[in-house]
């Protein structure tokens, strides 16, 4: 990240002129929002005008004091958690078999990026078909086993749905990152290794995950906040946070709350809460992960 | 190398072959599902093979539903946001590495941000900004008092008004306040020559020259990069053309497309229709990638390094 020295326009306007458009659009739909959800958690907002008033903390307490809040706010963590490390561990391993140059990894390499023309409300659409109780793919063995399969009653199995759907989506990015990590090992590592007599499965232990884990942990850090506002498509078009509240999670309960409950207050006090979250979520990842991986080539 | 690593392989070409069934396998049901009837999904549930009642649906989609006319409008914030994305991102990126600009480093910080909180997350606040994109001005004229001194004067104070909310703009703004092209440009540019700059001036280029003639050209397969990347995004949204359309007519076709099922309990979706729907809405996406999929690979990796 060297910032480039000599041999510049000097212009003084003219480079401000050409900032300003992005910069102005950013302000407005960016800064402006996340300073307003902030000032909006100290004030009770009352929806379609009418006016606020500073209520200082309330809101806060009113949030925290909501068993609703923490439950989805543990929903949220526990998908992030089992959702991001599946999001790259699948793709992982998967670039890991394409990096081979066998038969079936150009066809995979090719195939492996389509989710991303397909948007995470319709594959949302399309789970929620292919697991239906009734008609879906399991449905056989609700014959044989009744009730096995029910997202529509079982809180568990609705989050196993949405964590399919969610691996799923997250294929293309993850997999295009950790095999162009992969390309790019000099070959000269894999020989050295070889000839002091590492097989081929030590050698992917050894050699290759330790040198991609900045790509890993890359992927990580961008899957966990993915997984915190992605799930919103998936969960509106496949459970609705049901059933009983099991996939209500934090970005869709924020929805809810603002947009059909209309408490505009406690939907931005969960907003700023969430943020910061995600910030320092962030901010923790590079703090203590990042130093201890050896980006040195 | 000459290795024997057959266990090895036979492992990887296995999994590689599974991978491609998790990903195939929903798209060919979505396919199959679609050439049935509705009476036929009830009796028999998923099934694998084709039946014949495909182009029955889709004529369905495109005279019972408003997907043509949302497909009209995912089209638009689809490429609006792409074109807009790609010309804002290449001046704002130039500007901040080819000029000497005082705070570049902190403007250019500031603009990254924008990757750590996504749209969905601010979306109640960013609903309330688009409802009045002025309102930041009525917010600074009424902190600095300068209201109430036009108040006093004029006899009523200043308020601006202008909702984007239910309008083509309104749908991709907010797409577009995001830092990801600039970061691919600005990288982009840090990696030519430095004498590329040198040259130009010693040739009479002045930086405007500079920026058509040299830059630009040399941009292409950044710009099909980003445009191919920012398509999909716009194409794929979600919850912003959901809220920020208030009319069936203004919603994207993927928002249409998540509305053809029934909110109510206890009935069978029609989903042969549904997956139609969703074939049609997902066409042009896959296409653009197996067509430009180079493209997309790249931009994938760029935005990331």
């Amino acid at each position: 990240m060297s910032s480039p020295t000599q041999a510049l326009f000097a212009n003084r306007w003219l480079p401000v002129l050409l900032v300003t458009p992005l910069a102005l659009l950013i302000v407005i739909f960016f800064y402006v929002p996340i300073f307003q959800a902030f000032y909006w958690s100290f004030f009770l907002e009352r929806p379609f005008g009418g006016g606020s008033i500073f209520v200082g903390w309330a809101n806060f307490a009113r949030v925290l004091a909501d068993p609703q809040f923490w439950e989805a706010g543990k929903r949220t963590v526990i998908f992030m958690v089992i959702g991001s490390s599946l999001a790259v561990l699948v793709p992982l391993i998967l670039a890991v078999a394409a990096d081979r140059q066998l038969r079936l990894s150009q066809p995979a390499r090719n195939v492996l990026v389509w989710p991303k023309g397909v948007a995470g409300a319709s594959i949302g659409v399309i789970f929620a078909f292919i697991f239906n109780p009734f008609v879906g793919i399991l449905s056989p063995l609700n014959q044989w086993f009744p009730g096995i399969w029910a997202p529509g009653i079982d809180g568990t199995d609705a989050f196993i749905m949405l964590i399919a759907a969610h691996v799923w989506s997250g294929i293309p990015f993850n997999f295009v990152i950790l095999l162009a990590g992969l390309q790019s090992l000099p070959r000269t590592m894999h020989q050295a290794a070889a000839m002091d007599g590492a097989g081929a499965w030590r050698r992917i232990f050894d050699v290759q995950l330790p040198l991609i884990m900045p790509q890993v942990f890359l992927t990580l850090v961008l899957e966990f906040t993915e997984s915190v506002t992605s799930a919103f498509a998936l969960v509106d078009t496949m459970t609705k946070g049901g059933p009983g509240g099991s996939t209500n999670l934090l970005v869709y309960k924020i929805y809810v709350d603002g947009f059909n409950g209309y408490d505009l207050s406690g939907a931005a006090t969960q907003t700023a809460i969430l943020m910061v979250f995600v910030v320092l979520l962030t901010g923790a990842q590079f703090a203590f992960l990042g130093r201890r991986i050896n980006y040195e080539r | 190398m000459v290795e024997n690593a057959r266990s090895l392989n036979l492992v990887a070409s296995a999994v590689l072959f599974l991978g491609m069934l998790y990903i195939l396998g929903p798209l060919y049901l979505t396919l199959t599902t679609s050439t049935q009837s509705y009476e036929f999904m009830l009796r028999n549930g998923l099934v694998w093979y084709p039946g014949d009642q495909f182009f029955t649906n889709v004529i369905r989609i495109f005279s019972e539903t408003r997907i043509p006319q949302q497909m009209a409008n995912s089209m638009v914030v689809a490429v609006g946001d792409a074109v807009v994305t790609c010309v804002l991102s290449f001046i704002s990126a130039y500007a901040l590495v080819f000029f000497p600009v005082r705070w570049g480093s902190v403007v250019f910080a500031l603009i990254l941000a924008t990757i750590m909180l996504p749209l969905d997350i601010r979306v109640i606040t960013t609903y309330q900004v688009a409802s009045n994109v002025l309102s930041p001005i009525n917010a600074l004229l009424d902190v600095t008092g300068l209201n109430g001194l036009i108040a006093n004067v004029f006899g009523a104070p200043i308020a601006f008004e202008w909702s984007v909310l239910n309008t083509h703009f309104g749908l991709i703004a907010p797409l577009v306040a995001h830092g990801t092209g600039t970061f691919l440009f600005r990288q982009f540019f840090l990696v030519l020559p430095k004498d590329l700059v040198k040259a130009a001036r010693m040739d009479g280029a002045g930086p405007i020259r500079f920026l058509f003639d040299i830059l630009l050209p040399l941009s292409r397969p950044s710009f099909a990069a980003l445009f191919v990347l920012t398509f999909l995004g716009g194409w794929t949204q979600y919850l912003w053309p959901l809220v920020a359309s208030s009319t069936p007519n203004m919603q994207t076709a993927v928002v249409g497309l998540a509305r053809l099922a029934p909110d109510m309990e206890g009935v069978m979706p029609d989903f042969p229709l549904i997956m139609a729907g969703a074939v049609v809405v997902s066409i042009i996406p896959l296409v653009m990638i197996a067509v430009l999929q180079r493209y997309l690979v790249r931009g994938l990796v760029l935005s990331e390094k």
